[in-house]
């Protein structure tokens, strides 16, 4: 494996299709699980198979939620991404979620009640009753949220040094920065959740650009319940950053090194790829990812809130990017997979909770489907190599 | 019939009440919670999801399991189902400002059971008044440790506080500190955060008392730390009942069995009781009652007053705190 890796595509050895030769059922079979579609087409059977048992699937209402589901979540599976595919894992991005959702509650909120937070080490020195640190600035929330992004940034940027100079693995160090992350989010609002954000960063989470009501026009008032959001701020923030890590993995030559750091770090590194740099930038990404995701969970829950991206928050991450295709063992990665993946995962989440199921079995079903992909992975890595001549 | 089926019934019974004197049709409710981490969870569960079944109603359930974003989003599933009103129990007053509005922005009527939005402007919120409370909970307390200490002796108090991100945490603590207030100068004040965490409340509680093993008086904001309390307290023979030496003064708040027992036995003075029931019944009949009558952002406080159960009013009261009820029943013993 050299540095010149085929740019857009998976680098590994393309398999041979033998189209003049008629295929049989298996090898039909093995098209649709090496497609790069498989898990859309699983996610599309999925949801027709559902509809007749579940018909509150199909309502708009419902396609609604899922798409608003679906948006945070993009935005940090597609940083979990670029971390796998150099064969490492980011475990700290739910602690860096927590962290930035207070940061933006620290420098944005109108105000804080002293009851709440008095006794909180913010309180005097970032946070007063008349709100955060920029609250009534002009410009508050395009600074709040560049800072938002440099304190992800910044993380990322310390476990990249980590894992890239001191060749530490990146579970550990990660790990670390979960629980120290994690830990300091905490201590800085003593728990407390802080209300009282700006309305403009409010959208930022629940803004809608195009709503829509399907129903006959008869009177010239529509009730709320049947406007349905569907283009939406978080869907153009989310698009936005699935579309340009799409083009730096795929259509750049920093995505080809990201590829071959994930095949084999030795071989790229004598084939002249500049590893500790590209390592550094991956975890960047994937903590400034993160970090936005954090301002679209803040947002849409309009508090900023120190346990954000706590408890099965890394499970639905990791989950929608292994299940997307992505490789856990690097080097296979692409970000139209994650995005069906990521849509598998909230379909597969809402038809669960539709099941009426109990939160604990849902988490069941969930970890036997993650399971189940990381078999997947391995079925198809396997198949692959055999197809190979 | 046990005294808890006496009790759930007479909720089943007001509801169908309810239904019949307003002609109420089988409603669908969506029965969303945060957990059911503690014993006072655990039973409100079981007194809504029961009534609302036994009165014919569809209960759709959702368990966040402590997660703010997982249950806006399942409110919101129970919103595109159709649901016709949702009882809620929140993760946290702040998350449960935003689920409320959520709700009446849909026209969907919403009741908040016992943990309160940090704004009662909206939706039917049902809440025990916890500072008056933990006030008299602690007061008596206060009291049987000052009448047991020298005249101008200071003794030494600790509080365990909740998360103080719920509005429910935050009323106990000014309860606690409004019975303090009473006896200016007679008590040392030592703070021992829980955030509703039995390990978390566990390391800063041995903590507290290793840095000063002098403890005369406990007051627990939730019942349900009270084994917590026990590991920590018993090792170091501070776990006395009253009357014998060492005898630490203890007061919780919640009214749960194990409370109920711990009184029972002499190893705790007092505890604030909040009337599950009545708080049930009240989420019920008056989300039933918005259904009915067609009324999609009913906003209405209903207050929990609650009361003292202590080992003075202990025979005459029992059986006005839910967790005697269950612990008659046999509650600790399934």
């Amino acid at each position: 494996m050299t540095a010149n890796v085929p740019a857009g595509a998976d680098p590994r050895p393309e398999p041979v299709r033998d189209r003049a030769l008629p295929r049989s059922s298996g090898r039909r079979i093995g098209d649709i699980l090496f497609s790069d579609y498989f898990v859309l087409y699983l996610s599309i059977a999925y949801f027709l198979a559902l509809i007749p048992f579940l018909p509150t699937l199909s309502t708009p209402a419902n396609l609604a939620n899922l798409l608003s589901n679906m948006w945070p979540l993009l935005v940090v599976a597609i940083g979990q991404t670029f971390v796998l595919t150099i064969a490492g894992i980011d475990l700290s991005q739910g602690a860096v979620a927590g962290l930035t959702s207070v940061a933006a509650a620290l420098l944005l909120a109108t105000a804080a009640p002293v009851a709440v937070l008095g006794n909180a080490p913010v309180w005097g020195v970032f946070l007063g009753e008349t709100g955060g640190l920029l609250a009534g600035a002009p410009g508050a929330t395009t600074i709040g949220v560049a800072l938002i992004l440099l304190i992800g940034g910044l993380i990322g940027l310390a476990n990249g040094l980590a894992v890239a100079v001191l060749r530490m693995p990146a579970f550990m160090v990660t790990l670390v920065t979960m629980i120290a992350v994690g830990a300091f989010a905490i201590w800085l609002t003593q728990s407390n959740n802080i209300r009282d954000l700006p309305d403009n960063f409010i959208a930022l989470g629940k803004g809608t650009l195009v709503s829509l009501y399907f129903g006959e026009a008869e009177t010239s008032e529509v009730a709320r319940r049947a406007l349905h959001a569907f283009v939406t701020w978080p869907m153009i923030i989310a698009l936005g950053v699935a579309v340009a890590a799409h083009i730096a993995l795929n259509r750049t030559v920093f995505g080809r090194y990201v590829f071959a750091i994930g095949i084999n770090r030795k071989t790229a590194e004598i084939s002249g790829v500049p590893v500790r740099r590209v390592i550094v930038t991956v975890f960047v990404i994937s903590a400034v990812c993160a970090a936005i995701a954090s301002i679209l969970y803040t947002a849409r829950l309009e508090t900023g809130r120190p346990t954000l991206g706590s408890g099965n928050f890394l499970l639905d991450v990791i989950g929608a990017t292994v299940i997307g295709g992505t490789s856990l063992f690097g080097g296979k990665a692409k970000i139209v997979w994650t995005f069906f993946g990521v849509l598998f995962f909230v379909l597969l989440s809402n038809t669960l909770n539709l099941m009426n199921l109990s939160a604990f079995h849902i988490d069941m079903v969930k970890g036997g489907v993650i399971l189940a992909a990381a078999f997947l992975d391995v079925t198809r890595t396997r198949l692959m190599l055999e197809r190979t001549p | 019939m046990t005294r808890l089926q006496r009790l759930a019934g007479g909720t089943i019974l007001a509801g169908i009440g309810l239904g019949m004197a307003t002609g109420a049709s089988a409603a669908t409710v969506c029965f969303a919670f945060q957990d059911l981490e503690t014993e006072f969870w655990v039973a409100g569960h079981r007194a809504i999801t029961s009534t609302l079944a036994e009165a014919g109603h569809t209960v759709i359930e959702r368990n966040a399991n402590e997660d703010a974003n997982r249950q806006l989003e399942q409110v919101r599933d129970c919103i595109a189902q159709g649901v016709d009103g949702i009882i809620l129990i929140p993760q946290d007053g702040e998350s449960a400002v935003t689920i409320v509005a959520e709700a009446q922005d849909n026209d969907v009527p919403i009741a908040v059971f016992n943990r309160p939005p940090s704004d009662l402007s909206r939706g039917i919120i049902v809440v025990a008044d916890n500072a008056t409370i933990a006030e008299q909970a602690v007061d008596f307390i206060a009291e049987q440790a000052l009448a047991a200490a020298g005249p101008d002796e200071v003794l030494n108090a600790i509080i365990i506080v909740g998360d103080l991100g719920d509005p429910n945490a935050i009323g106990r603590k000014d309860g606690f500190y409004a019975a303090m207030a009473k006896h200016e100068g007679r008590f040392n004040i030592t703070e021992v955060a829980s955030q509703w965490d039995a390990a978390t409340a566990l390391a800063n509680l041995e903590a507290a008392v290793t840095a000063n093993p002098d403890v005369d008086l406990l007051f627990t904001s939730s019942d349900f730390l009270f084994p917590t309390i026990r590991s920590v307290f018993e090792p170091r023979g501070m776990w006395k009942t009253v009357g014998e030496e060492g005898h630490v003064w203890m007061a919780g708040l919640d009214g749960d069995a194990t409370a109920c027992q711990l009184i029972q036995t002499g190893f705790v003075d007092a505890t604030g009781v909040q009337d599950l029931f009545f708080e049930a019944e009240a989420s019920l009949n008056a989300i039933l009652a918005a259904i009915e009558a067609g009324e999609a952002q009913p906003n209405e406080v209903v207050q929990d007053p609650g009361f003292a159960l202590t080992t003075a009013n202990f025979g005459e009261r029992e059986m006005d705190m839910w967790g005697c009820v269950l612990l008659a029943d046999g509650f600790l013993d399934k």
